[in-house]
């Protein structure tokens, strides 16, 4: 890890830090008011946090709703239990546990490894099944996965009776000494985990790359990622967190039974985590902070405490259910992303620390282009059908690394199919795919985009929450081997190159059309791929822009060392760039040559203009 | 052989409920995207309407026409304060207003009415036995599959012949072409939630005569089999719905009497890691609706 890395990594840690310290120091003021009911409340609230922060990793970084992190804590909770509760207890509670469980006698915090351990085995069997799934964000399939975990745990808790004692009574410990608020350590420590944790995972590059899959899958695939990855290791270390948190749940409540982790505390958790906002570590914990502090109050004006006729239609039983499911629903018609979307604590701190980069990047602007041997791409009686319609017809292109090659031809003429052929978006029916020479059939989008091809898209898909910036940081981390990867000079090229570098912090979706084009650009180049494929690059923007792009896409290219393949109506910018043009009409290659040649053949004219 | 044709007539009874609970989710997703976790709260609205009107003095004649209407007019009033707002949002925000609208449901049932589940009579035909060819079903599960193929009938002469169908059906394809076409796509939301809380409801009275109580979570399991119905049918298809409805019934049939008395109690588990595996294999479901995401 360089220098400065580290040294970025530590203030970011002073966004966590600090919030924990408000939150112990702020929950510890208000339990000194108070009676053991306060002891109580602060207690949960911590806890509860933990649990949140831990469904944050997963949630907030994939996009996939999961229901089953409430599951994988009832598994924790019991498998704790389980363990920490002494054997005399466990002799008159579970006498015909199985595997002898009856007898094992471990401390608090060997449970606490064991339910991690068991707990994390289960969770890396569901997420191979969430990614053969194809879980991305959104997915219902993943969701409904999830909620069928919730429910099979549940049930197999309340009727596995010899190990669970069942749903009426539960297990319970014997009871905990007088412990104080303050002295209860392990809590905080916990808890100060869990948030450097989310935060920190947040800023990894397995976390960016989880982000990006979230935002868009197609266009993360296409750079070279393979969300499966990202999920799992977010949906492990999520799990770890709410083991520990389900853990000290049973531990503080001195007891479990299957109610305790299933909808309501499913339906509370959702809720603090997205009333903050799902993406920010800091809004979980003002998620936290508010639906308790709510939850709390709803209860007391519903309690016998308060008593006002008038309202007596409103303040009774269930308006603590009624908050949470509206706070709920309200959010998400109104403010989906929640209260912070993904701000957080340290972003802000950070704008007050001055920077020293500006020599930096002046040096980096001179750039080094990269130099490789010539590399060829080969697509060789490529056949597509849809249906009936035969949509390629042994199309065939070759590319090398030191030219431009254009693809044209009227709508429906079969260009973006091939180029979906190419990235593996679309299977094709016969054909052969070599990048020199070495056949890349039948690999995933991302294998592809590692094999050295890498695309735009036509209708745009950036990253929308991630800025440009990050947009293209994630395309260059996107391969798993570091030596093949781009400097982090690059980026500032790539951001100088197209123009982008007074944006650079903007978020990808606030920028306008043209801006978005180059941005494409600029992240498939970041993703250093030995060709870029380009589907329309100018389409929609002004002459002056699209002639602006001709010298935009070849100082990318060659900045990288790359071919270039691209499709595109604009004649004008076709001629002024390529240096090869293929011809396609009706699914075959009509025509090829200079885009003198072309516009000189008869064919080409036929076949726009039609006629004979 | 008796046997089995009469697990047969059992699980086509049980799968029809389903069917219908599925069918309704499916139309829905058709015209919006949005899986409807919402969509039990139709049949806790039923079960409170007929126990009220229990309390009235109505009879199941009178009460199940009216549950019907009641549960047709809840998924219009819900589309209205609700969904209607979230149209064409990103799916987790869809599926979450879904689960909210869930629980907002759940909460005011316990608030104004109460916690515990009241108990109306089921009327007292339903556990006659009928014989058919010598061989003796439960006459339930028999009005259950005449009824349940009466509506499927209707549906599908709606969805093919009248215009609202087929503008649904269109909606459902292509929701932005169906709007060029001229397809007002205010009434066809309208109309879908108007035809899912219909059939709902036929459902809400099958399964009400069943278990003959109400209570806030009286919806969930109706709707969390209908949610896999429709599923394990593959999403966004009509007829895959039915299909995967029937085959829950069948499956939670041949399990309930096939499993050891010890684990009988777990047969919904076991179905939910059976579907569970489906989804592994096959997310799209048995009927994948293909809808190809222009690249």
């Amino acid at each position: 890890m360089s220098k400065e890395l580290l040294q970025s990594r530590l203030i970011t840690l002073i966004g966590p830090i600090s919030i924990f310290a408000v939150l112990v120091l702020g929950g510890l003021l208000y339990a000194s008011f108070g009676g053991s009911a306060r002891d109580g409340l602060i207690t949960q609230m911590l806890i509860n946090a933990i649990i949140v922060l831990g469904i944050q990793i997963y949630v907030g970084n994939t996009g996939v709703l999961s229901f089953g992190h409430i599951g994988f804590g009832a598994i924790a909770g019991y498998a704790f239990a389980i363990c920490a509760i002494s054997p005399t207890r466990k002799n008159s509670q579970i006498p015909d546990a199985p595997f002898g469980l009856s007898e094992v006698d471990l401390t608090p915090f060997q449970s606490v490894l064991i339910s991690i351990l068991l707990t994390v085995i289960v969770a890396f069997i569901i997420g191979l099944g969430l990614a053969r799934s194809g879980a991305r964000s959104g997915s219902v399939a993943a969701t409904v996965i999830t909620l069928a975990l919730l429910f099979v745990v549940h049930e197999v808790a309340k009727n596995w009776i010899d190990l669970t004692r069942g749903g009426k009574t539960g297990l319970s410990f014997s009871p905990l000494g007088n412990v104080t608020l303050q002295g209860r350590g392990w809590i905080y420590i916990a808890l100060l985990l869990a948030m450097i944790t989310a935060r920190l995972f947040k800023e990894t590059r397995l976390g960016r790359l989880a982000q990006a899959a979230r935002e868009d899958d197609l266009a993360a695939r296409a750079v070279g990622i393979d969300p499966a990855v990202q999920q799992m290791v977010s949906l492990l270390l999520s799990v770890t967190i709410v083991s520990i948190g389900s853990s000290l749940r049973v531990f503080e409540l001195g007891s479990i039974n299957p109610r305790l982790f299933f909808f309501k505390f499913t339906l509370l958790t959702l809720t603090m985590l997205i009333v903050g906002g799902r993406n920010s570590v800091t809004g979980a914990i003002v998620g936290v902070v508010i639906i308790t502090a709510g939850s709390e109050f709803t209860r007391y004006l519903a309690g016998p405490s308060v008593d006002m006729a008038a309202l007596d239609w409103i303040l009774r039983s269930g308006l603590t259910d009624i908050f949470l499911g509206a706070s709920m629903l309200g959010f998400m018609i109104f403010k989906p992303a929640g209260l912070l979307g993904d701000w957080e604590l340290d972003n802000w701190l950070k704008k007050f620390i001055p920077k020293k980069e500006t020599e930096e990047r002046e040096q980096s602007r001179v750039g080094k282009d990269q130099i490789r041997d010539l590399q060829s791409l080969k697509v060789e009686g490529v056949v597509v059908d849809f249906g009936g319609f035969r949509a390629l017809d042994k199309a065939e292109i070759r590319a090398t690394t030191d030219e431009v090659v254009g693809l044209i031809g009227p709508n429906g003429a079969g260009k973006t199919t091939l180029l979906n052929v190419i990235t593996g978006v679309v299977e094709s029916n016969e054909g052969a795919l070599t990048v020199n020479g070495k056949s890349i059939e039948g690999l995933q989008p991302h294998m592809i985009a590692r094999a050295g091809l890498v695309r735009t898209f036509q209708n745009l898909r950036l990253f929308h929450l991630l800025s440009v910036r990050e947009n293209i940081e994630v395309a260059r981390l996107a391969s798993p081997d570091a030596k093949t990867r781009l400097g982090t000079d690059t980026i500032e090229q790539l951001l100088h190159l197209t123009g982008l570098n007074d944006l650079s912090n903007r978020r990808a979706r606030e920028l306008d059309y043209g801006n978005a084009r180059r941005l494409e650009l600029a992240r498939a180049a970041a993703a250093n791929p030995l060709f870029l494929l380009l589907d329309e690059p100018t389409s929609g923007m002004s002459d002056h822009e699209s002639e602006a792009m001709i010298h935009q896409v070849r100082s990318v290219a060659s900045l990288i060392g790359a071919g270039v393949v691209v499709i595109d109506h604009d004649l004008n910018f076709i001629t002024g760039i390529c240096d090869r043009v293929y011809v396609l009409d009706q699914g075959r290659i009509i025509s090829t040559g200079s885009p003198e040649e072309i516009s000189r053949d008869e064919k080409v004219r036929v076949a726009y203009l039609g006629g004979s | 052989m008796t046997e089995l044709i009469q697990q047969i007539v059992d699980g086509l009874g049980r799968g029809g409920i389903y069917a219908l609970i599925a069918l309704g989710i499916a139309v829905i997703f058709g015209v919006m995207h949005l899986v409807n976790f919402a969509h039990g709260e139709l049949i806790t609205v039923s079960a409170y309407s007929a126990y009220g009107l229990f309390q009235a003095g109505w009879d199941w004649w009178l009460i199940a026409p009216a549950v019907i209407l009641i549960a047709g007019m809840t998924s219009v009033v819900i589309e209205f304060l609700a969904f209607r707002w979230v149209r064409g949002a990103p799916d987790f925000t869809m599926l979450m207003t879904s689960f909210g609208i869930h629980f907002v449901v759940q909460a005011l049932f316990v608030m104004y009415v109460s916690a515990n589940f009241r108990q109306f009579p089921r009327p007292d035909w339903i556990f006659n036995t009928v014989k058919i060819a010598g061989i003796s079903f439960e006459v339930f599960d028999v009005a259950v599959i005449f009824f349940t193929l009466l509506t499927l009938i209707a549906t599908f002469w709606i969805l093919q012949k009248t215009m609202f169908g087929i503008s649904l059906r269109a909606a459902a394809e292509d929701f932005d072409a169906a709007r060029l076409m001229g397809v007002r796509s205010d009434r066809i939301i309208r109309g879908a939630f108007a035809l899912s809380g219909l059939l709902a409801g036929v459902a809400a009275v099958f399964w009400l005569m069943r278990s003959g109580q109400a209570g806030p979570t009286a919806g969930l399991t109706p709707m969390l089999k209908g949610v896999l119905a429709a599923l394990i049918g593959g999403l966004g298809s009509l007829g895959g719905a039915v299909l995967g409805g029937v085959t829950l019934g069948l499956v939670e049939v041949m399990l309930i009497s096939r499993l050891p008395e010890g684990l009988v109690g777990l047969t919904d588990g076991i179905v939910f890691l059976l579907i569970a595996f489906l989804f592994v294999f096959r997310p799209q479901g048995f009927i994948s609706v293909r809808r190809a995401e222009r690249v």
